[in-house]
């Protein structure tokens, strides 16, 4: 049947496979670098409950200039020609991405990871119990899945579980999307006797927000855009709504055909800005569109590269006055957390 | 890397023209709005899918015994059925039965595009007539098709007056009447005086070995029904067991592409015959005297066997996920190869044999799912799109 190797793995994926792989982050950052956001926060690390919050949110900075980076690369200088690895681009060019990120890190560490510390608080003032792994925790490795490298995964997999399971983890607490489905879905199916809970933190919310008073600090037009993972994989459409409608001051409108499981992806699905970086800008600009036409001030989603996507795609349409946001960024503001 | 190459330069040009965007915006509004009231109108239809899905499953493994079964019923209403193994197959038994210097008239078919049955027979020297109306523009262009149900979803109706007017050598009007009229008058005496009517399928009955062909422009009707021979070239997948079966297929095919009932149907099971003359029965009456069916297996048994990418044998061909597909709303049938899209890259790489073209394509799917949520068969083209991607990267 032919050739049948690696080769066919689009550079820019394979890129960020080897990360997951050799560092066990996305982005090939330290562990160290990532946990930082929890620093002040004083979580305890063992729990049987833990807060797992995965990659995207906490590389969100360096992701974003990454991304912008190779956006430009894409449009200007290779067009035709990409298919070239982001390593090799970045030795030619002599860009240095490290220095990158610490110009675009300039705003300071307190903003990144801004929906991570809201769900912290979230949960604490629910009255949830949870602890937090930081530079132990490990990375579900999804992307491995999506981009076919099935072997690296259920080997990534297992060494997930082992760690989980050395720090007495039973539950976890999942916030991205992604991660929260591989935690649930993909990796038991490559673990023998997989016994760890997983839930989604908007469930978490809905079952303990009881009879809590929530009010947004002002009256406001509010949409919900799903994330293809939260609705098409783990099947939670009505949890975030339901926990968008508890709380006073917030008008839900939604788009007419492309809500729910019906939701338009924001062209950010399973490493494909990675891969055609042009093209996923058009259809986070498409879907942008899509949800500015509800008349909302903010868009609440779910999703680090999703918020990631449509902040680029509201930033071509200029449209400055709409917000995207986090549910748990949404929450913690209703709470008064 | 070079096919990546090209194939990524495809789409980005495809994505940068506002052409196609405007055309399919127009279109995916219209669909979701057209389905939506058919569905509407006969909710039975959701039921009746999920069974068509049984049956596809089930006839989906008994491809080999169905064509047997269909080929002794065709051969039985005195019709001639053979069984192509390959593509190469396939051409050979159209390539003695057409002979050369013939005019034919051909309805649409995925299937003949998916072995180039008309760029095969013009070389052999036949003039070769595409009746749809959008396959008619497209051959006319020089294009291939954009969507399989819609060919030349991407050309705006200003393109089309330029191309009818160079045709004609007359001035036309961007008038989509104007422009189908046209069509008609070019192609109307074709039809008459062609050699050989060429159609695909939509559905066959192995039972009775009926020909289920859909179609509201009444072209397939004459392509089928005037010349004096009539060839099928139909893919092993489109078999059932029963008549009873292939209507359910049918109604499900046509409410999912949007009609809540379209024009026509014909059901086609031999030659044409007549026994009004002392009952006895005398074959080539009104219609066509030769009726020849050609099924193609062309890969499709043996990816039967994969118990995940054997899904893309389920599709019923509506198009349906196409226009949920966020990718196809601004490349159309750029991103894919033969067929389209996810189902597209499945078919490429694992049909067609064309391994480079098929993991370009499989890379260009966001697996966000929502064709799943669309398609009447409930096909999980990210799971295959998954799949796909670890087999060639790991085999088997």
């Amino acid at each position: 049947m032919g050739k049948k190797s690696r080769d066919l793995i689009p550079p820019g994926l394979a890129y960020l496979a080897d990360n997951i792989t050799n560092k066990h982050n996305v982005l090939g950052e330290s562990k160290t670098s990532g946990a930082k956001w929890a620093k002040d926060l004083k979580i305890p690390r063992e729990s049987e409950t833990i807060f797992f919050a995965g990659c995207g949110y906490q590389y969100t900075r360096k992701l974003e200039s990454l991304m912008s980076l190779v956006r430009g690369m894409d449009k200007s200088v290779v067009g035709a020609e990409l298919p070239m690895s982001i390593a090799i681009f970045q030795k030619k060019l002599g860009v240095d991405l490290a220095g990158v990120y610490g110009k675009l890190l300039s705003r300071g560490d307190d903003t990144e990871a801004q929906p991570l510390r809201d769900a912290v608080k979230v949960l604490r003032s629910l009255g949830v119990d949870f602890g937090y792994l930081a530079d132990e925790e490990p990375c579900c490795g999804g992307l491995l899945h999506y981009i076919g490298l099935q072997d690296d995964f259920a080997k990534n997999a297992q060494e997930v579980y082992r760690k989980l399971k050395s720090h007495g983890v039973k539950r976890i607490i999942g916030i991205v999307p992604s991660c929260t489905y591989a935690l649930r879905n993909l990796i038991p199916a490559c673990v023998d006797g997989y016994d760890l809970e997983v839930k989604h933190f908007s469930e978490v919310v809905l079952e303990n927000i009881g009879s809590k008073e929530l009010r947004f600090p002002k009256e406001v037009k509010v949409t919900y855009h799903d994330p293809c993972q939260m609705v098409r994989y783990l099947g939670l459409t009505d949890a975030p709504r339901q926990v968008l409608k508890a709380i006073k001051g917030i008008d839900l409108v939604e788009t007419e055909w492309t809500k729910g499981e019906w939701a338009t992806c924001c062209g950010g699905g399973g490493g494909f800005e990675a891969v055609f970086p042009e093209l996923s800008h058009i259809l986070a600009v498409n879907r942008a569109s899509e949800l500015v036409e509800t008349g909302a001030q903010i868009i609440v989603t779910h999703c680090p590269g999703c918020i990631m996507q449509l902040n680029a795609g509201l930033k071509d349409l200029k449209k400055d006055n709409v917000e995207v946001l986090d549910l748990a960024q949404v929450v913690a503001m209703a709470i008064g957390a | 890397m070079s096919v990546f190459t090209d194939y990524k330069k495809e789409i980005m040009d495809a994505a940068h023209n506002d052409r196609i965007r405007v055309a399919l915006s127009r279109a995916i509004k219209s669909y979701r709005a057209n389905t939506n009231d058919a569905l509407k109108k006969f909710p039975h239809t959701v039921k009746m899918a999920e069974e068509v899905r049984g049956i596809k499953e089930k006839a989906i493994g008994e491809m080999e015994e169905l064509a047997e079964q269909a080929s002794k019923a065709i051969e039985s209403n005195k019709g001639k059925a053979y069984i192509a193994r390959t593509a190469e197959d396939a051409l050979g038994i159209i390539d003695k039965l057409v002979g050369q210097h013939k005019l034919i008239v051909k309805g649409k078919s995925m299937t003949g595009e998916e072995i180039g049955l008309r760029e095969h027979l013009e070389e052999h020297g036949n003039e070769v007539y595409e009746t749809d109306l959008g396959e008619f523009i497209i051959q006319k262009l020089g294009s291939r098709p954009m969507h399989i149900l819609s060919p030349a979803i991407h050309v705006p109706k200003e393109d089309v007056a330029k191309l009818f007017s160079k045709i004609t050598g007359q001035e036309l009007p961007p008038d989509i009447g104007t422009l189908v009229a046209t069509a008609r008058n070019l192609l109307r005496e074709k039809y008459f005086k062609a050699d050989v009517g060429i159609s695909g399928a939509n559905v066959v009955a192995a039972d009775t070995g009926t020909l289920f062909i859909i179609e509201n422009e009444g072209n397939i009707r004459l392509a089928t029904g005037a010349p004096p021979v009539h060839i099928a070239l139909i893919g092993m997948e489109k078999l059932v067991p029963t008549l009873g079966d292939a209507y359910k297929v049918a109604e499900v095919t046509w409410r999912y592409a949007n009609y809540t009932v379209p024009s026509y149907v014909s059901l086609i099971s031999g030659p044409s015959k007549t026994g009004d003359i002392e009952k006895v029965t005398t074959y080539g009456a009104h219609g066509p005297k030769e009726f020849h069916v050609v099924f193609m297996d062309a890969g499709r048994t043996s990816l039967a066997k994969n118990p995940i990418l054997r899904q893309v044998l389920y599709c019923l061909r509506c198009g349906g996920c196409l226009y949920e597909c966020p990718v196809f709303a601004v490349t159309a049938g750029h991103f894919g190869d033969k067929y389209f899209a996810g189902m597209g890259a499945v078919w490429a790489a694992m049909l067609s044999g064309d391994v480079e073209k098929g993991a370009a394509v499989a890379y260009t799917c966001l697996t966000c799912g929502r064709c799943k949520n669309r398609c009447p068969m409930k096909i999980d083209t990210p799971e295959m799109i998954i799949e796909l991607r670890r087999f060639l990267i790991e085999g088997n």
